[in-house]
């Protein structure tokens, strides 16, 4: 406590010296100072029920168990995306770990933000500092895309224990998965500024659940109409199932690489919707 | 001045009602007007929940019955009775639906009258009683629940996978086991003094679990044994597998088929009692 009264002058003084700094065109939202954010939102988990960051590996653990092993030993091996035959537990680990991606990132922008915004009135109080609401923005994805990281390192941990991995190639799924979140992440926020009830956050879901069913997680596109199929091309968990399935099983090409493509334009067309709508979003 | 409006001859002026009538309309039909306040707050839900009421049986029979089913026919001989695997998944997906909506409705709504926008508290302070706002919330949910269900199970019978005439029947057993689920963890909620990320908890470490191990999208004989005792606790597992003979003529044991439906009753009403006994205490608080 005392610490933190004789640290408060040389603390006032630098954020003077940084709202001094603020200029270009984002000076009016950017104080370059999103670690402060981190660090609180560090500090809040370290206080929160540990079970409750626990949870958030378990689902696409359970799921794994459950369709993997259960309805695994009613399918058999199946195609991988090769050509070579693998277990049914192989094929859908990479997509639910993508899945598990999108679902974090989504509710950490989506669902979290909104509730932190209107109920618990969390960046009222930080934007009364020096910080402007772009800190806000990169402080809070950076924390969920860590949340994501840790999340993927664990699941990719199961799946090595359940025999899983076949190419040293699937280590680069963590990094994949990340950037997986990041994309959805960055269209989030965006999306979560034009709504305002709960009502509303509903939509969110009635998306999510369609595209997580469609997305070849649990079958091969082939079984869909030509029509149909490329729909479901266009949407982005397609795009991450497939990148992670593909490093997954260590066959990469082209393809591997428009994947990619399609989650650089995402991130960076949600991060222009996102930066426009910031001021909507926290400054009411 | 205008010239006052003559009053019609049989237009009735309505009385108020002597507090013993008042006391007398309270006792038999207050758990009604509970249920009634709740229905009017759903309202603001009805676009969404009629969307999610059609769109998720859809989805789910399209990427479940469909196409996951085209990998599980293709390379297993039949193992599921003799129907296709639409047909077996269909009354685990009713059961599994109004189950998890269950969920929702058991633990945010009794939240909110309690803690969050404390509604519990304005009828009772009239002269309900605290069993009747319990009776109500029930009542007003078994309905919210039951409504969708029926309507996720005349799209089974579009998708033609119920081929039983008492199929229908299976829309009860889905939200008797709803309620055998929903009704102790109401019970439960109506305990809880902080939210402190419990129901995030409910949702992760227990209601998806059901899902998954059910016997939902296989026979729980698939899973290995140290995995299959969830299914013989979950309700969800007893409500799927009475689905399934009412709605396709599953073979089982008579016995079997009876133990499902006592072990739904028997939860759906312990927590009945229990609720109301709890809501009666904390309300009295």
């Amino acid at each position: 406590m005392s610490a933190a009264l004789s640290g408060t002058e040389s603390a006032a003084d630098s954020a003077a010296a940084r709202v001094a700094n603020r200029r270009g065109s984002f000076g009016a939202l950017y104080s370059g100072n999103a670690r402060s954010v981190i660090a609180r939102g560090l500090l809040a988990t370290r206080s929160t029920n540990w079970l409750v960051m626990l949870s958030g590996f378990v689902e696409p653990v359970l799921y794994l168990l459950s369709m993997g092993v259960g309805l695994g030993s009613l399918v058999g091996a199946v195609t991988g995306p090769g050509g070579q035959q693998i277990s049914y537990a192989a094929y859908i680990a990479p997509a639910l770990l993508a899945t598990s991606a999108m679902n974090g990132a989504v509710y950490d922008s989506t669902w979290n933000v909104f509730f932190k915004m209107n109920f618990a009135k969390l960046y009222q109080g930080m934007l009364y500092t020096s910080l402007g609401p772009l800190d806000v923005a990169l402080g809070e994805i950076f924390l969920a895309l860590l949340r994501g990281f840790v999340y993927a390192t664990g699941f990719t941990i199961v799946m090595a224990a359940m025999g899983l991995v076949t190419s040293p190639l699937a280590l680069l799924m963590v990094p994949a998965s990340v950037f997986i979140a990041f994309g959805f992440a960055s269209f989030g926020m965006g999306i979560t500024s034009f709504i305002k009830s709960f009502q509303g956050m509903d939509w969110i879901n009635f998306v999510m659940l369609p595209m997580f069913l469609f997305s070849a997680t649990f079958y091969p596109l082939s079984v869909y109409p030509e029509a149909v199929q490329w729909i479901i091309q266009a949407l982005p968990l397609w795009h991450g199932v497939e990148l992670l399935r593909e490093l997954g099983a260590g066959v990469i090409g082209w393809g591997t690489a428009g994947h990619l493509l399609y989650y650089v334009v995402m991130t960076v067309l949600g991060l222009i919707l996102t930066t426009s709508r910031l001021r909507k979003l926290f400054l009411k | 001045m205008t010239e006052p409006h003559p009053i019609p001859e049989r237009t009735k002026i309505p009385v108020p009602l002597t507090p013993e009538q008042s006391a007398v309309k309270a006792v038999r039909f207050g758990s009604w007007y509970f249920a009634e306040h709740m229905f009017r707050q759903m309202r603001n839900w009805l676009v969404s929940i009629a969307a999610y009421s059609i769109g998720s049986p859809l989805a789910y029979l399209f990427a479940m019955g469909i196409g996951l089913a085209s990998l599980v026919n293709s390379s297993t001989s039949n193992q599921f009775s003799g129907v296709s695997y639409q047909t077996f998944i269909a009354p685990a997906l009713v059961a599994s639906t109004a189950l998890m909506s269950a969920a929702g409705d058991f633990m945010f709504p009794v939240m909110a009258g309690f803690r969050w926008r404390r509604i519990y508290y304005g009828p009772h302070a009239s002269p309900l009683v605290p069993e009747q706002i319990a009776k109500g919330h029930i009542i007003s949910t078994f309905i919210r629940i039951l409504l969708p269900t029926a309507v996720y199970y005349l799209i089974v019978v579009l998708f033609q996978a119920a081929p039983s005439p008492w199929g229908w029947l299976s829309v009860l057993t889905a939200s008797l086991a709803a309620m055998s689920f929903g009704l102790p963890l109401m019970a439960w909620v109506a305990t809880l003094k902080t939210d402190a990320g419990q129901f995030a908890m409910v949702q992760r470490f227990i209601v998806t679990p059901l899902f998954l191990f059910s016997g939902t999208f296989f026979p729980l004989s698939q899973l290995p044994v140290f995995l299959q005792w969830i299914g013989w606790i979950s309700p969800l597992w007893h409500a799927t597998e009475l689905g399934r003979v009412l709605s396709f003529g599953y073979p089982e044991a008579a016995w079997l088929t009876v133990v499902h439906l006592v072990y739904l009753l028997a939860l759906a009403g312990f927590g009945w009692r229990l609720s109301q006994r709890i809501y009666a205490k904390r309300l009295a608080e």
